[in-house]
């Protein structure tokens, strides 16, 4: 149900009852959420701990958002954010540079269990993984959250122009290190 | 030479525990809900409590601020009245100190008119009533 309803019902009834408007929210973006963050920070437990802490802090600053004009957008600031704070935490607590699968999975609990990659979808994401922090966000929203400029720039808060030089770059560096191999 | 991205294939390499979603849902709503129940349990003064700071501190300055108006002011009134005071405490105490030196000198003195039976300290009085100057009182003794 949650799937289906758009933002601006989902926004009026937030208004009308928050618990019930919240819990659409909950079960319209967790899922979309969860798969943006996995993407940034590759171990299931941190986009576990990232996701939650998403919905919590949106959760507490509800009340802001009654003023912004679309809820997909915040929610996607803020999970990036949350992302961002568990990539920083986990460099911090690791010795070794975090700039590829291994190192995420030997320093985790889990390891490798949820991943289930082939050995192209292991290259590319050792790929995205070599690229600078922003260039990744900006990567991944786009190529696989097929997410617009327009929105992109909402989210990130940065030009759409400079968002488009970002992804190009992006494109660029990833085929050639695919290429290289 | 450059491999296209379009050549990889687009499945999600990612996995989740088995009904991660539904489970994970069901945590968020339980923890938000525990979050407005503490909400809801934080008192008055906890909720307020900046309010309140902001508030003591608007009041703590008025008051100082009367206060010092206050002292300043009446220091101001104070400051006038020592002088007059002063003055006049200085005048009764020259007046005092003058008569008892004049009634002093007066008896050591001897009048002309002696055994006239007429108090010496009663002239003295008597020509201060007349407004005779002290010093020319002097002079005529």
């Amino acid at each position: 149900m949650g799937n289906n309803i758009n933002d601006n019902d989902i926004s009026e009834l937030l208004r009308r009852d928050l618990n019930k408007g919240f819990s659409l929210v909950v079960e319209k973006y967790s899922s979309r959420l969860y798969w943006h963050i996995r993407r940034l920070v590759i171990l299931h437990e941190d986009a576990d701990d990232a996701l939650q802490n998403t919905f919590i802090n949106a959760w507490k600053s509800i009340g802001d958002f009654r003023s912004e004009s679309s809820l997909f957008t915040w929610l996607y600031t803020i999970a990036t954010n949350e992302a961002l704070v568990l990539i920083n935490k986990r460099k911090k607590n690791s010795f070794v540079s975090l700039d590829d699968l291994d190192s995420h999975f030997t320093n985790s609990r889990e390891g490798s269990i949820w991943f289930d990659g082939d050995e192209a979808q292991v290259k590319l994401q050792n790929a995205i993984l070599k690229l600078p922090e922003k260039q990744r966000i900006v990567f991944n929203l786009k190529y696989f959250d097929e997410m617009t400029y327009q929105d992109m720039s909402l989210v990130l808060k940065t030009s759409e122009g400079a968002l488009k030089a970002s992804y190009h770059h992006a494109v660029k560096k990833i085929e050639r290190i695919l290429g290289g191999d | 030479m450059m491999k296209k991205l379009n050549e990889i294939p687009g499945k999600n390499p990612f996995k989740v525990p088995e009904n991660y979603f539904e489970e994970v849902n069901r945590k968020i709503l339980s923890d938000t809900s525990d979050y407005t129940r503490e909400v809801k349990k934080i008192g008055f003064y906890k909720r307020f409590r900046t309010q309140l700071a902001v508030a003591a501190s608007v009041a703590g300055f008025i008051l100082l601020s009367y206060s010092a108006v206050k002292i300043l002011t009446a220091e101001k009134k104070n400051l006038k009245m020592p002088e007059i005071i002063s003055v006049e405490n200085t005048e009764s105490y020259i007046n005092d100190i003058d008569l008892i030196t004049l009634e002093e000198n007066a008896a050591s003195l001897n009048f002309s008119e002696e055994g006239s039976g007429v108090n010496k300290n009663e002239i003295i009085d008597y020509l201060l009533l007349e407004n005779i100057q002290i010093s020319d009182i002097y002079e005529q003794l």
